[in-house]
């Protein structure tokens, strides 16, 4: 759920990796610490005890301010993989804006991935939240293992999964900032539904995300010079 | 209405992000080490920290002058809550003074949480008190807080501007720590909820069958008690017209018919027997036993429990000896006591085999106490069934249950009778040699017993 700050003029959108241990989320998180400047990301914090791994997730805030002075912050979380952690993946889903799916492309890999699927979905409406109509992006991670899905597999995927796919390297950096770009570009427009974040907020869906991608090293990526102007 | 928001949304104030005394300590050596005084606001103008370095005299001073308490207080004001850009990079102040402020504001994930104030220094380019100072009063003494300002730092303003820097990255690392501390305890304790409230849940649930099964529970003992009590009125009419048919009320008999009456009665008897047992279960369950208490001569009492099983001793070929000898007489209820001693007495023989021996006694123990006993050379029970075999219904094993019979409530209705009169049953046995079952009685009975207490099931309230 957006949290919404009229006097501040805030916006704090939460944003949740999910997905099977090991599927890559935290080197999403990771590579895009590294991609975006400093001035609009706080540090990335990793908690990771090491006798207790009940309390395992990594978060970064992104940040900007929009022409109109309104502050929108978001926070980029993971949730932990692995099965024992059922709670920390509900507490850390709880009131999410929006949702990464990353997915092994293995084939080895389908079936892991479809039980978390099905767990997520499961946990969301734990949390009240409606998986039709949140902002949901599929990340197909590990294009480059030899075992991946072949693109005539995706194709087929694309015909019955609604949510877009985003195919990714996530270890080498490849495909992550599309990913960001794909999810936030369908958040900006649920809360513009919700919220009029245009009328209201004067946030065209543009700014919102040259004011994020302006800010994030694009060499190489799909994006390069896609980016909208300011 | 939309839900409470996560801990993890939520913003912390500078105060909670910090250790105030450790970092006051921090902030008081590295004021020490530059010379340099060093304030921390929270976002609201609290001040969290307050070093004071080289200024008193000179500020005292410049108080003791009406409007130099009056500028003063603005420029700290100005300092304190003027806005500053969030962005991570030094603004100065300039006091009326000649001294200096740089100021930074804290800020953690794009959020100004609170600022560090560091000064006040003076500025290297000033070479003499301005006007604005020696100005605030005619009687002004510039020697005088000229020689005060010597006690502040002189540093340029680039200088000051690199120390704060590196303070605030200081800063930067602990509210990072901080804010991460607070997640990871926060966190901890919603799982700990988290779990707390799934426990909660399945505890209701378990309360809520075991609330289903007393009500099943009551529902069975109160059916158990109605049911024997209807059983066994039409048993009593069977049992009651064969024995009048056997006395010849009903003319003559031929030997072949007599036989069979004899049959008639004999299972009608054990039958019975049978319901009286359940009926006593039932009845204990419920706790609704009551003791009729009277003088017992416990030894009548065992040669009679003797004499009962003799009949079926000897088509087994088992030895009964009953040798109680002389005993004070035991206040109980002669009834009961009675059945727990055929109980056992049928017991022994039924678990003997042929040439085997049954032995009846009772000795006379030290505080008022009587032991009466019964050993047998049977079977034995193997030391994983002794505590079980004064369970309702238990049997050491379905096999014995056919070759031996029974209904599995004797040992349950003695244990249950016996500490109804404040004694307790023992038993010793070696799977193989033998058992010896032993009722220690108290040979005065308190006056108040009056129920009995439960049978090893919960108890049922009389309905």
């Amino acid at each position: 759920m957006v949290q919404i700050n009229n006097d501040a003029r805030e916006l704090a959108i939460k944003v949740v990796y999910y997905g099977p241990a090991l599927s890559g989320k935290t080197t999403n998180l990771q590579a895009l610490y590294q991609k975006f400047s400093p001035e609009v990301r706080g540090r990335l914090m990793t908690l990771d005890t090491k006798d207790d791994r009940t309390l395992f997730f990594d978060m970064m805030p992104v940040f900007f301010k929009t022409e109109a002075g309104v502050k929108v912050k978001l926070r980029l979380f993971t949730v932990p993989g692995q099965v024992i952690h059922e709670s920390t993946r509900r507490i850390v889903l709880q009131g999410t804006d929006a949702v990464i799916f990353v997915a092994d492309s293995r084939r080895s890999e389908a079936a892991a991935t479809l039980a978390y699927w099905n767990n997520m979905l499961k946990n969301l409406e734990a949390n009240g939240l409606d998986y039709r109509t949140l902002p949901l992006v599929i990340q197909l991670n590990k294009r480059d293992l030899p075992d991946a899905r072949s693109e005539e597999e995706l194709g087929d995927l694309r015909k019955v999964i609604r949510p877009p796919m985003v195919p990714a390297v996530a270890v080498r950096g490849e495909g992550v900032a599309e990913t960001l770009w794909a999810l936030l570009s369908l958040t900006y427009r649920s809360l513009d539904r919700t919220m009029r974040l245009g009328e209201r907020w004067k946030i065209t869906e543009r700014e919102f995300l040259a004011r994020v991608f302006d800010h994030v090293d694009l060499k190489g990526t799909r994006l390069q010079g896609e980016a909208p102007p300011k | 209405m939309s839900p409470a928001p996560s801990f993890l949304q939520q913003k912390l104030p500078l105060a909670d992000l910090l250790d105030l005394k450790a970092f006051s300590e921090v902030c008081q050596s590295f004021a020490e080490l530059y010379r340099v005084g060093l304030k921390v606001f929270d976002e609201s103008g609290n001040k969290l920290v307050d070093v004071k370095v080289g200024n008193a005299d000179f500020c005292g001073y410049i108080w003791t002058k009406a409007a130099g308490r009056e500028q003063c207080v603005a420029t700290v004001g100005r300092v304190k809550s003027e806005p500053v850009d969030e962005l991570a990079r030094p603004v100065a102040f300039q006091c009326f003074s000649g001294c200096r402020y740089v100021v930074q504001p804290v800020l953690h994930e794009g959020d100004s949480i609170g600022r560090v104030v560091f000064g006040p220094f003076v500025p290297d380019d000033l070479k003499e008190l301005p006007a604005t100072l020696t100005g605030i009063a005619p009687d002004f003494d510039a020697t005088q807080a000229g020689a005060y300002l010597q006690k502040i730092r002189r540093v340029p303003q680039e200088t000051a501007e690199k120390i704060l820097k590196h303070f605030m990255d200081l800063v930067d690392v602990l509210v990072f720590t901080g804010h991460k501390s607070v997640i990871a305890a926060r966190l901890h304790i919603e799982a700990v909820q988290e779990s707390y409230r799934e426990l909660e849940e399945k505890n209701r649930l378990l309360e809520e069958s075991y609330q289903k099964l007393k009500a099943l529970d009551r529902l069975k003992s109160n059916f158990i008690a109605t049911m024997s009590h209807e059983l066994r009125t039409p048993l009593t009419s069977v049992i009651g017209y064969s024995e009048m048919m056997l006395e010849g009320l009903g003319g003559t008999l031929s030997d072949e018919q007599r036989e069979y009456l004899g049959i008639i009665m004999e299972k009608g008897e054990s039958l019975l027997h049978l319901i009286t047992s359940i009926l006593d279960v039932s009845k204990i369950e419920a706790g609704r036993v009551r003791l009729v208490l009277g003088d017992v001569d416990v030894a009548q009492l065992l040669r009679d429990a003797a004499a009962t099983v003799l009949p079926a001793a000897r088509k087994k070929r088992v030895q009964v000896t009953c040798e109680p000898g002389t005993l004070p007489r035991l206040h109980a209820d002669r009834e009961k006591l009675r059945q727990c001693l055929i109980n056992l007495a049928s017991n022994a023989v039924k678990f003997t085999g042929t040439g085997g021996s049954v032995t009846i006694g009772a000795e006379l123990l030290p505080g008022e106490k009587l032991a009466l006993r019964i050993s047998d050379t049977g079977i034995g029970i193997a030391p994983e069934h002794l505590t079980r075999i004064f369970d309702v219904f238990y049997q050491v094993d379905g096999s014995t249950t056919r070759e031996y019979g029974g209904s599995g409530l004797g040992l349950a209705v003695v244990k249950s009778f016996v500490e109804a009169h404040g004694g307790e049953v023992k038993v010793t046995s070696t799977p193989g040699r033998g058992s010896t079952f032993g009722l220690l009685l108290p040979i005065r009975q308190r006056p108040e017993p009056a129920l009995t207490p439960s049978l090893p099931l919960h108890p049922v309230a009389p309905a």
